[in-house]
């Protein structure tokens, strides 16, 4: 043995390359290069050295009679080689034989999100990001390649390995990467959780070299973009004694003079507000040989726009690695608190929250009554009980909290060069508590609450995991060998309690001050999972590569005849530019790769313990001496026969390179069949249950292609790079039930008939309205709208309503007559992102959007309504009358009696929109000018988030992206709605 | 890790095979079964319940506020109406409950006495279910045994007289073996009244009037309170003249819509969606001129109103005053001449909470059935058998209590039904009885066609009698079939 010293440079460049992993291939000895690209190490002569780095293509190297050597490392091409990571593992882009789908750190720009998940909207093909509102804060709703299930349609996320319920407490700053791995190929390893996808965070590891500290700021102010625009005092008094006349009522006291009433108050400006954030991160990493480390800290302080609202984020990360001889041992701990201050979800009336509250609020009435308890005035008489939204923000505090935990550990022992055995350890937990304050008031006449209550929640998720894997890799000439075996283990615990007092002293909001005991409950689930898994990857000669995997779950949701589940995988894939007979030049089309696979994944998100019937406690009466009598008996049936619910994908892609690699495509057509869909089938209401049980009972069908493709050239002294996603997924119902089964959902206003159904043959959730015809101009069409038997259509019509088309021909306009209006679902949905790089500017621009779905605006029907006393759309001051006939609003009048108010086609609009969502303009201060300050790099830029939509869309936004059911998605519910902001901010971005 | 990683025990509820050991369980399993009558969607008894029992009289106006309760009081309804659909799925949740008990008392091991009245208890609450039942909807389906395998979720539906067979036979048997007193839940009494009341509904006069006389007497002594509006106020529940009632106070959580949980409020929002917006109610319903108009066909001895019409109504008469202000400070919403007052809190100044805290909750008992009832229900059966003069002192037992003179002496068949229908319309006005009764005398189309009530050109005579069987059934139970009017 001797000892010998090399260098390693960059190909072109001769700088030196940092970091680069020198291995004496066959051994574990090995040695790693400094930031002069130097190292050292022990070789005997005629050893193969493996010299490989991030970035670059690997080289082997024969070490001869020199004692000093210096390797050449070549850039890899387009970033084929990059490493993805995948379940369990890496491999080399070139050798994936799955659907992934990967974003960079470098590409989850600030943008003024201040989470993960909204950075993601638009820039993974084949991977809806949907807004959950424009709630400081807000979750997204994340759905990969459309909804193959009714029950939760989450994607399994992992952070560093951990499973967690969501990533919106992860800091953009703290990313490395994320890979989203959407076919079963990728995704099997993971199995019984991975039917909706997996989406892998994998946080910022430190490199070898000095400490680098990073400092990233960033300061906006965010604004409403759309205000509903809902009629003032006068005018809504005009036309509720329209109303109030055409149905030979009295007029309300209230809108006696229009003329004196003025503009009244507009609720709208009342509760919103420009609203300020600020997001800083700190972080620092280096390394030495042996060990590598990182840490940072977040801070987030966002205002919302509706005032009161706001949500605050703290945090601290921090990350490690150690090798030493053969043994590698690493961890990695997220800590993050949130704080929430939420706006009420309505006090009981028909308002909803705030923001409908504040459309719905009839303008006559006034915010403030000083005389009133509480400060407050609001809706009284006879009129619908909206409550003012103003009240509802200032009296009562709803704050929840939540403190994370996400923990990780592993070990990895080398047994032989080729086997390594990995432990690894993962630990998530998240304490909720959540406090509802509410104040003692009288608003108006219709809202009163006799003492200040409290009510607190809190609830604790826990998740363990261990996961036992050995890894085998190998090189046998031109074969490539790789396979994987492993024992998992994970138990999840649910613990929730929730108590309520009434009646606390002025200013306290401690239960201990509570009088009254109003509501105390409490409960807790368990669920656990062991799993086996296995996956065998094999190339030769990097022209042919093929992937196998399984895994088996058991799951103790399950009764235990039905507990276990087999996962199966299989993937290939053609390098077919490696070929010999591939004669096309790297100038036209440098790479060309087909990729296929097959697989079966499984989904068990349903109740724990379904399969037992249980007796329901606290279904109490009253006794004789008015007295509480305590009631339990079983409501529900048990699903003791339910099964795993298995997906089975499958997968063609295409990866592409052309023009030098400056041009990359990647292609996908997928088909998703999901069976055994564990599924709430309505069953007779005769059967008597409380709620419908979980069956087996259905059949869903995904197709779709997806695309993404980038290019990235230099003109002189400009460098640019444009990235386009397109993706286009349909989904269908084959079979729900016994076949004539219908899953109604999507209630759109607070009393109206739901809007969406769920059947065999049709969508998901497909909009199934009663179609609206126009309007009656005459008595005449009324009377000459038959049925077969000759009975008038719609006998209480009067000229003015809404002529609806009895579409079954039973005389009679009923639920019966619904047709399939369309669909929630896109039919594609597409991203654009430009990177700009010239001298030292960078100009980045985002644009994304849908097209083809539609949503259906449930604030509208209330608004357009003119039945009820409350304020109303603008639309209606052109109400037909007998001398207004050229319009589509119907006339108006209070109680309806043809229903022109009913959910119908009326209010479903085109839900397409084209979002300019991001624009940000950055300067990076040049080198020279800072190595004075002994600063490495600074950029500062200005951003602008949501800079405009266009869409015919009438409602605040049209990416609603409900986050309840999935039934309910594409409709828009004034009581659950917070408007998205347009954002301006700017940041600096600083490194030493 | 073992196999038993993956056998767990549901820690927060017990399942039914630990449930069904105590008299205490059977207790349980009762409360949850008479706590559906008051349910907020569906018990008859509960605001929707008592919207729809009332809504299609041609004594009752509901405005279209919730479209579903507008379209069953103007006979515009169709099959997927929610508020029928929920009262037809909660009377189905209650037999379940009931069929239940049944099935399960005797896993307890209780003396053989107390074992037979709590069968008997379970029967009187499933054959008052099958009598909401058969009284709405006609042909149903019948249900006596708890589903075991997925195939008894469907069930086909019986022929009317078979259910109303099922109703017999389950209140024969209650009253049996029920105690003669059980503050506050079924008795004998109730029992034996209720398997009167559903002789009368089939027109079986001789039986009905055996049973109904039979309450007349030891070991039962039923009378009327002196003061007719003691049946509709918080503080006079359970009274000399109550057989059965729905128990309602607030001594359960806030939330009327909690569902079934220790949330629920353990009253019921009635009154507060009966009330005037002045106080904020939701001024949901209005009672029809033809009520109030009839309220004033007979005065008293002394020569005033009815003293029912003034616990009944609140309407423009001097010094009026309803929830402690004049009645000039409300406003009559709907072009009738008046509002309900029975039932509601009228004492307090709104009906904004209840006294613990519950969101709008009342906690006045609904009356199911009164001794009233009792005696008009056993003088129709009399008048309707011929014997006119064995009816006169149960029907002027209840004149009398409204301070009505003495009725004259040998009215005929006729006359004397008239005079029945009189009582029975003003005397149980918002007690849900009016369209029943209307529809057992086949003068629905009659009454509604001489009424102001909106919607009545709507009304089609034989089909609206019945409510759809809701569509809900009929889509996830291929063996159902609709009722043939409805088709």
């Amino acid at each position: 043995q001797k000892k010998i010293t090399g260098k390693v440079t960059e190909d072109g460049t001769s700088q030196p390359v940092f970091g680069a992993s020198i291995q004496v291939k066959g051994t574990t000895r090995g040695a790693i290069t400094d930031e002069k690209g130097q190292f050292s190490l022990s070789v005997n002569p005629g050893d193969k050295l493996l010299v490989s780095s991030m970035e670059f293509e690997s080289q082997e190297v024969t070490v001869g009679a020199e004692n000093t050597i210096h390797i050449v490392l070549k850039k890899s091409t387009a970033g084929l080689n990059e490493v993805v990571i995948i379940g369990y593992g890496t491999v080399k882009k070139k050798d994936l034989t799955g659907s992934i789908a990967t974003l960079k750190g470098g590409d989850i720009k600030t943008e003024g999100a201040s989470n993960v998940s909204r950075a993601l909207q638009g820039k993974l093909a084949g991977v809806t990001v949907e807004a959950a509102g424009g709630d400081p804060g807000a979750g997204m709703r994340i759905l990969v390649r459309g909804v193959g299930t009714f029950n939760n349609a989450n994607p399994l996320y992992l952070v560093d390995g951990v499973q967690v319920n969501n990533i919106n407490n992860i800091a953009p700053g703290d990313i490395e990467s994320m890979d989203v791995l959407k076919d079963a190929s990728a995704a099997a390893i993971y199995g019984s959780r991975a039917a909706n996808g997996v989406v892998l965070v994998t946080t910022k590891s430190g490199k070898n070299g000095p400490p680098v500290i990073q400092f990233n700021a960033n300061f906006g102010s965010q604004k409403l973009i759309k205000k509903y625009d809902v009629l003032n005092a006068q005018e809504w008094a005009t036309v509720s004694n329209m109303a109030h006349d055409n149905a030979g009522l009295a007029r309300l006291d209230i809108a006696a003079n229009p003329n004196q009433l003025g503009a009244g108050t507009d609720w709208q400006d009342a509760i919103y507000r420009t609203a300020m954030m600020q997001q800083y991160n700190l972080s620092v990493s280096g390394g030495t040989e042996h060990t590598r480390y990182s840490f940072s800290g977040q801070y987030n302080d966002q205002d919302g726009i509706v005032d009161v609202t706001g949500y605050k984020r703290y945090g601290i990360r921090e990350k490690t690695e150690t090798t030493k001889g053969r043994l590698k041992v690493g961890q990695s701990l997220i800590l993050t608190r949130e704080n929430w201050t939420k706006m009420p979800g309505g006090w009981g009336g028909q308002g909803g929250n705030p923001v409908g509250s504040a459309v719905k609020m009839i303008p006559v009435f006034n915010i403030y009554d000083e005389n009133a308890i509480g400060g407050y005035s609001g809706a009284s008489g006879p009129v619908v009980n909206v409550a003012n939204p103003v009240a509802q923000l200032h009296l009562e505090d709803i704050t929840t909290n939540v403190t994370s935990i996400i923990a990780n550990a592993f070990a990895e022992l080398t047994i032989l060069p080729e086997l390594k055995y990995k432990f690894n350890l993962g630990y998530t937990d998240a304490f909720i508590s959540h406090k509802d304050y509410t104040r003692r008031y009288e608003v108006g006449g219709l809202f009163a609450n006799p003492t200040n209550n409290l009510a607190q929640a809190s609830n604790r998720y826990n998740l363990v995991m261990a996961e036992n894997t050995l890894n085998y890799a190998k090189d046998f000439g031109k074969h490539s060998f790789q396979a994987l075996a492993g024992y998992a283990y994970q138990k999840y615990v649910r613990d929730s309690s929730a108590s309520a007092k009434n009646d606390l002293a002025d200013g306290i909001s401690e239960l201990d001050n509570g009088a009254i005991i109003s509501a105390v409950s409490g409960n807790k689930l368990v669920s656990t999972l062991v799993s086996l898994l296995g996956r065998v990857i094999y190339s030769y000669d990097n022209r042919y590569l093929l992937t196998a995997s399984f895994r088996r779950d058991g799951s103790s949701r399950f009764a235990p005849a039905y507990r276990y589940g087999n996962f199966p995988s299989i993937a290939a894939g053609w390098n077919i530019s490696n070929e010999k007979f591939w004669s096309l030049s790297p100038a036209s089309v440098s790479m060309l790769k087909l990729r296929g696979s097959y697989g079966i994944l499984g989904n068990q998100e349903f109740d724990d313990y379904g399969y037992a019937a249980v007796i329901n406690s606290n279904i109490n009466y009253v006794n004789g001496n008015q007295s509480k009598w305590f009631g339990a008996i079983q409501t529900t049936y048990a699903s003791p026969y339910l099964k795993w619910e298995n997906t089975e994908t499958v997968d063609v892609g295409i990866d592409a390179a052309f023009l030098h690699d400056k041009l990359t495509l990647t292609a996908d057509y997928f088909r998703k069949n999901t069976t055994d869909l564990l599924l709430k089938v309505p069953i007779p209401g005769s059967a008597g249950s409380a709620a419908d049980p979980f069956v087996n009972g259905g059949n869903i069908l995904n197709k779709g292609v997806e695309m993404g493709i980038g290019y990235n050239d230099k003109v002189g002294a400009v460098s640019y790079s444009v990235r386009g996603t397109f993706s286009s997924i349909k989904n269908k119902v084959l079979a729900l039930g016994t076949g004539t089964q219908q899953i109604a959902g999507g209630q759109p206003t607070h009393h109206g008939a739901d809007a969406t159904l769920t059947q065999a043959g049709g969508e998901i959730a497909a909009f199934y309205l009663i179609k609206s015809l126009g309007i009656f101009q005459s008595q005449e069409e009324i009377d000459a709208y038959k049925g077969k038997d000759g009975q008038l259509i719609q006998p209480s019509a009067k000229p003015g309503d809404i002529k609806f088309f009895d579409a079954n021909g039973d005389g009679t306009i009923s639920n019966a007559d619904r047709l399939d209006m369309g669909s929630s679902f896109p039919s594609f949905e597409y991203g654009l992102g430009i990177n700009l790089n010239a001298y030292n500017f960078d100009l980045n621009l985002f644009l994304q959007g849908t097209q083809g779905n539609k949503i259906y605006n449930g604030l509208r029907q209330d608004l357009e309504g003119m039945n009820l006393e409350y304020n109303y759309a603008r639309t209606t001051l052109n109400a037909w009358t007998p001398t207004n006939t050229n319009t589509d609003m119907p006339r108006a009048v209070i109680d309806d009696p043809n229903f022109n108010a009913r959910t119908s086609s009326r209010f479903l609009e085109n839900g397409s929109y084209f979002r300019f969502k991001t624009l940000q303009l950055g300067y990076t201060v040049p080198t020279r000018l800072l190595e004075r300050a002994k600063i490495s790099s600074l950029r500062a830029y200005l951003s602008a988030d949501n800079l405009f939509t266009i869409t015919k869309y009438k409602g605040f936004n049209p990416d609603i992206g409900r986050s309840g059911s999935i039934l309910d998605r594409g409709v828009d519910f004034g009581h659950v709605s917070y408007p998205l902001a347009r954002t301006l901010s700017v940041g600096i971005q600083l490194s030493l | 890790c073992s196999r038993d990683t993956l056998d767990l025990t549901n820690p927060n509820q017990i399942t039914t095979e630990t449930f069904w050991k105590t008299e205490s369980d059977v207790k349980s399993a009762l409360a949850g079964t008479y706590g559906l009558f008051k349910n907020v969607n569906g018990g008859l008894w509960g605001v929707r319940g008592v919207e729809l029992s009332n809504g299609r009289g041609d004594d009752f106006f509901i405005r279209n506020d919730v479209a579903a309760l507008y379209q069953l009081s103007t006979f515009t309804n169709t099959p997927d109406n929610g508020v029928s659909e929920g009262v037809y799925n909660v009377c189905y949740r209650a037999i379940f409950r009931a069929n239940q008990i049944l099935e399960n008392v005797s896993k307890v091991g209780l003396e053989a006495d107390k074992e037979k009245a709590y069968i008997a208890e379970a029967k009187f609450l499933r054959g008052l279910n099958y009598f909401i039942l058969v009284t709405n909807f006609g042909d149903v389906a019948i249900r006596t045994k708890v589903p075991v395998v997925t195939d008894d979720y469907f069930v086909a539906k019986s022929p009317e007289k078979d259910v109303w067979a099922q109703v017999i036979k389950d209140f024969t048997e209650a009253a049996a073996d029920l105690p003669v007193t059980n503050y506050g839940r079924a008795t004998k009494g109730a029992a034996l009244g209720m398997l009167g009341k559903a002789y009368v509904y089939t027109k079986d006069y001789v039986n009905a009037a055996t049973i109904l006389q039979s309450l007349t007497m030891a070991p039962f002594n039923y009378s009327l309170t002196a003061n007719y509006e003691d049946n509709f106020k918080e503080d006079t529940e359970n009274n000399s003249e109550s057989l059965f009632e729905i128990q309602l106070s607030d001594v359960g959580g806030t939330n009327p819509w909690a569902g079934e949980n220790a949330n629920e409020t353990l009253g019921v929002t009635t009154a507060q969606e009966f009330a005037p917006g002045e106080v904020a109610g939701w001024f949901e319903v209005s009672p029809t001129d033809k009520l109030f108009n009839e309220f004033q066909k007979e005065k008293t001895t002394t020569n005033e109103l009815d003293p029912r019409m003034y616990a009944t109504l609140i309407w423009d008469y001097p010094g009026a005053t309803f929830y402690n202000k004049p009645f000039t400070a409300f406003k009559l919403q709907f072009g009738f001449k008046s509002m309900f007052k029975k039932y509601q809190n009228y004492t307090q100044n709104n009906e904004l909470k209840g006294s613990k805290g519950g969101d709008y909750t009342s906690s006045i008992n609904e009356r199911v059935l009164r001794y009233a009832d009792i005696e008009l229900l056993l003088a129709e059966a009399l008048t309707m058998q011929g014997r006119t003069g064995d009816a006169y002192s149960y029907l002027q037992d209840v004149r009398s209590r409204a301070k009505l003179g003495l009725l004259a002496n040998g009215l005929g068949q006729d006359a004397m039904m008239a005079e029945i229908r009189h009582q029975r319309m003003i005397e149980f006005a918002r007690e849900g009885q009016r369209f029943y009764d209307l529809k057992r005398w086949g003068l629905l189309q009659q009454e509604i066609t001489n009424s102001d009530k909106v919607g009545k050109q709507y009304f089609v005579n034989g089909k609206h009698d019945y409510f759809p069987i809701p569509q809900s059934e009929i889509t996830t139970n291929a063996k159902m079939e609709q009722n043939e009017r409805w088709k």
